[in-house]
Order: C-alpha cells, then structure tokens, then sequence
C-alpha cells in the first residue's frame, strides 16, 4: 500500500465510524454519547430497543447498500470502459424494480423472492448493453442506458402512479430485510473483492487479452454477473438509489488512482459512509417528516455529478 | 514455425495474402519487408493465430495453430502489435504481470519478482512503479515487449516496433531485441520498415508484394538493386559505405 491509500483508507474509516456514532444519536429521539452508553450497558431498555430494533437495522442497511451500489458502479465502469456507466444511470436498476412490480401483478402469490425478479431485470439489460456495438461507442451506451431507465421509470409510474425515483427509502426497515440485504451484500461484496484484479485485466483491449491467454468475454460475463448481483441485490430491498454508483468511484479514483484493487475497496467504505450520511440527514432534517435517502442523492448527486465533469476535476472522465 | 499455402481475405473480397508456403526457422531473426499494403501485419496476424487462413495451414511444432487453445498459443507466441491501446492507466509493473497470465490461472496472484528479469532485460526497471501514460513512445513500447517476453514464448512476433520512436530510441529498442534473441534463444518475426535495419539485423527475410512471398532467405542474397526496386517500385541503389558494408538507398529515377 502506497502511503496515500494508507491515508485515505485510514480516513475513510474513521469518517465511518464517527458517521455510525451520530447516526444513532440523532433522530426524533435524540441520544447524547452517555445515553447511548448506559443504553447499551442495560440501565435502559427503552432507549436500548429504539437503538438495537430501530436504528441499528436502518443504518446497517444504509452501510451494505451503500458499499454496494458503489462496488456495482466501480466494476460496471471497468466493463464498459465507460466512467459514466453505472447500473442506476445504464437503466439496470430501474428494469429490477420495474419486473419486480410487474411480477407483483402478473405473479400475485409471489412464489420467488423480489431479489430474483430484480437480478432477471437487471440481468437482461445488462446483456443487452453489453451488445459489441455499444460497447465500442461509449456516447450511445450512455444515451441508450438513459433512455431505458428513463422507460422503465415511465412504465413503474404508468402502473403504479409512483415515479422509480424517489420512494426508496430505509424507512421502517426491519430486522429481517436488514439481514437479507446483510448475506446477499456481504457475498457480493466478497465477490467483487476477489474479481477485483479482473476489472483492472479489462483496461487491455481485448485482442491484447486473448494474446496472453485470457477471454474478455468470460472475464466480463463475471464481473457482469457481481454488477447484477450487487445492484439487484440493493434495489429488491430499498429501491434506486441513483448516482452513489457514478460519484464514489470516481471520487476513489481520484483519491487512490487507476488500481481497482484499490478503487473498489475504497469505493465500498466511502459508499457506505455516503448513503449512511445521505439518509441519516433525511431521517432527522425535517422531523417529524422524512426525505428519502434516494430524493436527497438525486438532488446532491444531479449537481456534483455536473460539476465533476464540467470542472474536469477528476481528469479523462469519459 | 510452418505456413503450407497459407491464404488469406476478408468476406470473399480481394485476396490480401496468397498462398504463402515458408518455415521460420527456429532461433532465428525474421524480417518482412515489403510495401505499405502488402500484406505485412495481416500476414503477422496470421502467425498468431489472431485471424485465421481462408485456405491453408500454419503448424507450429507439428501442431496446427487453428487446433491451439487459446492458452497454449499465448504460452508459445507472443505478439507486440502496432498500436497498443489502454482504456485506463496501469502502473508499468502490472502491464508486465499480464504476460504472466499465459502461464498462471486466472486469479493467481503474480508477485513482484516473478517480473523482474523481464523488466531488467528490457531496460524498464526503473520504470516499474510509474504510470503507462507517463512514459515517452519509446519507454512504453519496451514495456509492451516486456509484457510480451513475460509470456515466456518461444516466437515473439512485431509489427513494426520502432515505429513512432526517434533514432536514438530505434537503435536502442533493437538492441533490447538483439539480447532477448541472445538470451532467450528466441525466435522473433518482425516486421521493419527500415530496409537496412532490417538487412542488418535479420537471418532470415521475407520479401513481400501484393500478398505474395517474393523471395526469402539469408539478407545477403538480397543487395540486389533490381529485385528491391521491383518491390518498392522505387529506384532503389545499394551503395558501400567502409567499415560498414552495403547500404540500401532509394533515390528518384532521374538522380543517377
């Protein structure tokens, strides 16, 4: 490890740790350090059951489905070659969700899981993405992932009267989904780890690739798969989350530089300090009210988005 | 290395080589030379499996290269093409590592010094921590040909590597090439736009018009100014230059 990724992971850590700690004090309960303490030591129940069923779950999801959407977003990059590529932006996310309605419908029992519906949706838009034309041309890519997310939201709002974007939110998350999101989040997580030098492979072309021995193809189908997987996996729980896929890797890059090894780690810690401080500010913003972690990311993450690439800050974003 | 009429075109269109039977000779250097257009790189591709005869077979070992995996060719043929794109920026050391991949599995983990006698042999070791976009033409095409030699092969073919390099950089990435033959005992196909170097360099050339082999062999055999001129279709003029020896020259028609 470089002494710069010592010192941007050392810091991204302690940012978590401190967010986590004021995300259980604030809320329409508000705790100071000594209550939370006492609470935890078993002087008061009360207080100890809003932390342990109320809070823990929520930011425990919010952490998971941060560090996933982000680990998604830095490895769909590298597959398409593409900084801009994210599930949420590419429509991924937004055909998961759209099935699992439709399937809400058609398959009213629900006999499967949400999470499956989400992985097919996603899986099906990812492998008509990754057609060899598009991935040669990143304008189109982009242009074509907009406008499938943008139909699967029209078509969501058409049969649901909601809109795609801004429902998502980790209000009133239990136990249970928490866990779910837990196992599927950690497998994924663990995944992409391991695959994480393959990202790094795809910066060669892949004629340069096949040269030494190694099929692109099989290469990307796999990371592909963890993409799928890790979004699918976030949005069958929680819903979209737009932009955390964009911003943190790109925010990664330009902190530690070109190495996926380092990015996607880097990526999850940051996104799970984002989305945890993203909803943590909904929840206690305009009390007794809430702001969706999703509503919030839109309107923070529309303009940063705009800026990063206007500013040229985080050079050679394609 | 063995080409038995080995021809090659895109969708029934014009052939762009035809029937080229040849041997490389193991442990040697082989030049292609010929005019722009001729067939060079296609023929080079050819070579490496990386396109296919549409008539014809190249055998190498007595094993046909179309019969191969993928694995086995990158383990015995390594290629440093003309155009070396990244999508992304590496760290010098890692684009060696890739070679390595031809020999390990997928998920192996190369160590750092499993790549350092390739970096030393190419004169990039100083390089090893510094970004691929940080170095200039010449550097960078040593550390493809790093990258490539880390495959350990026993034929490493070139298309045109001095291209784009100044002088300077010419004569030192041939002589990074002359010492890799030496050490390794490697064959290497190249193909050279610069006639004397290759002259100089090679034990074997392949002359090449329009698709066809028009005469191979040792270079000596080749100071032969109506022959050159007929490939290049330019006048071309060998002059002897003292503790040089011959030296290839192309002038215009009314010059002489």
């Amino acid at each position: 490890m470089t002494k710069r990724e010592i010192i941007w992971y050392s810091l991204a850590v302690l940012l978590l740790i401190v967010s986590i700690w004021v995300s259980l004090m604030m809320g329409a309960t508000p705790f100071s350090s000594s209550q939370i303490f006492s609470a935890f030591s078993g002087h008061n129940d009360a207080d100890l059951n809003i932390l342990v069923q109320i809070r823990a779950p929520r930011i425990l999801a919010s952490l998971v489905c941060g560090g996933m959407l982000a680990v998604a977003g830095a490895i769909s990059q590298s597959t398409f070659h593409n900084r801009l590529a994210d599930p949420s932006i590419l429509g991924v996310t937004g055909a998961g969700s759209f099935l699992i309605l439709i399937a809400g419908f058609l398959v009213p029992a629900f006999p499967f899981d949400k999470m499956i519906y989400a992985f097919i949706g996603g899986g099906l838009t990812l492998l008509f993405l990754s057609s060899k034309s598009l991935l040669q041309n990143s304008f189109k890519l982009i242009i074509i992932g907009v406008a499938l997310s943008l139909t699967f939201s029209g078509f969501q709002q058409l049969f649901s009267g909601d809109s795609l974007v801004g429902t998502s939110t980790f209000n009133g998350i239990t136990w249970s989904d928490t866990l779910t999101l837990l196992i599927t989040g950690v497998i994924g997580l663990v995944a992409a780890m391991i695959l994480a030098p393959w990202a790094n492979y795809l910066k060669m072309s892949d004629q340069q690739l096949a040269l030494r021995g190694v099929s692109a193809r099989f290469i990307r189908f796999w990371l592909l798969a963890v993409v799928v997987y890790l979004s699918s996996g976030a949005t069958a729980e929680i819903g979209v989350i737009p932009f955390v896929g964009i911003i943190v890797p790109n925010i990664s890059r330009y902190l530690v530089g070109h190495d996926y090894q380092t990015i996607i780690p880097l990526s999850m810690l940051i996104g799970s300090w984002l989305l945890l401080t993203i909803d943590t500010i909904g929840r206690t913003i305009t009390l007794p009210g809430e702001i969706p972690a999703a509503t919030i990311m839109t309107v923070v993450g529309g303009p940063f988005l705009v800026w990063m690439l206007w500013g040229q800050k985080f050079n050679e974003v394609r | 290395m063995k080409l038995d009429n080995v021809s090659f075109s895109f969708h029934a269109g014009q052939p762009i080589i035809q029937n080229i039977s040849a041997d490389v000779v193991p442990g040697s250097i082989l030049s292609i030379i010929g005019p722009n257009g001729a067939g060079k790189t296609t023929l080079l591709k050819l070579m490496a499996n990386q396109l296919k005869p549409t008539s014809g077979q190249i055998s190498l070992n007595d094993q046909f290269l179309a019969k191969m995996t993928r694995k086995q060719l990158a383990s015995k043929i390594a290629v440093v093409s003309q155009q070396n794109h990244l999508y992304d920026d590496m760290q010098v050391i890692d684009v060696v590592k890739m070679g390595r991949l031809a020999k390990h599995h997928l998920l192996a983990t190369v160590e750092d010094k499993e790549v350092l006698p390739y970096l030393e042999m190419t004169r990039t070791s100083s390089l090893a921590h510094r970004a691929m976009s940080h170095l200039s033409g010449g550097q960078r095409q040593r550390v493809w040909i790093a990258s490539a030699i880390a495959q350990e092969p026993q034929y490493l073919l070139l298309d045109e590597p001095t291209t784009y390099l100044d002088i300077r950089y010419q004569s030192d990435l041939m002589a990074v090439i002359a010492e890799l033959h030496k050490k390794k005992n490697m064959t290497i196909v190249m193909i050279l736009h610069d006639i004397n170097q290759a002259f100089k360099m090679s034990d074997q050339l392949w002359l090449i018009r329009n698709g066809r082999l028009i005469a191979q062999g040792a270079p000596s055999r080749y100071y032969d100014e109506k022959l050159l001129s007929d490939i290049f279709n330019i006048s071309i003029h060998i002059v002897t230059i003292p503790n040089y020896g011959h030296y290839i020259i192309e002038l215009p028609a009314d010059s002489f």
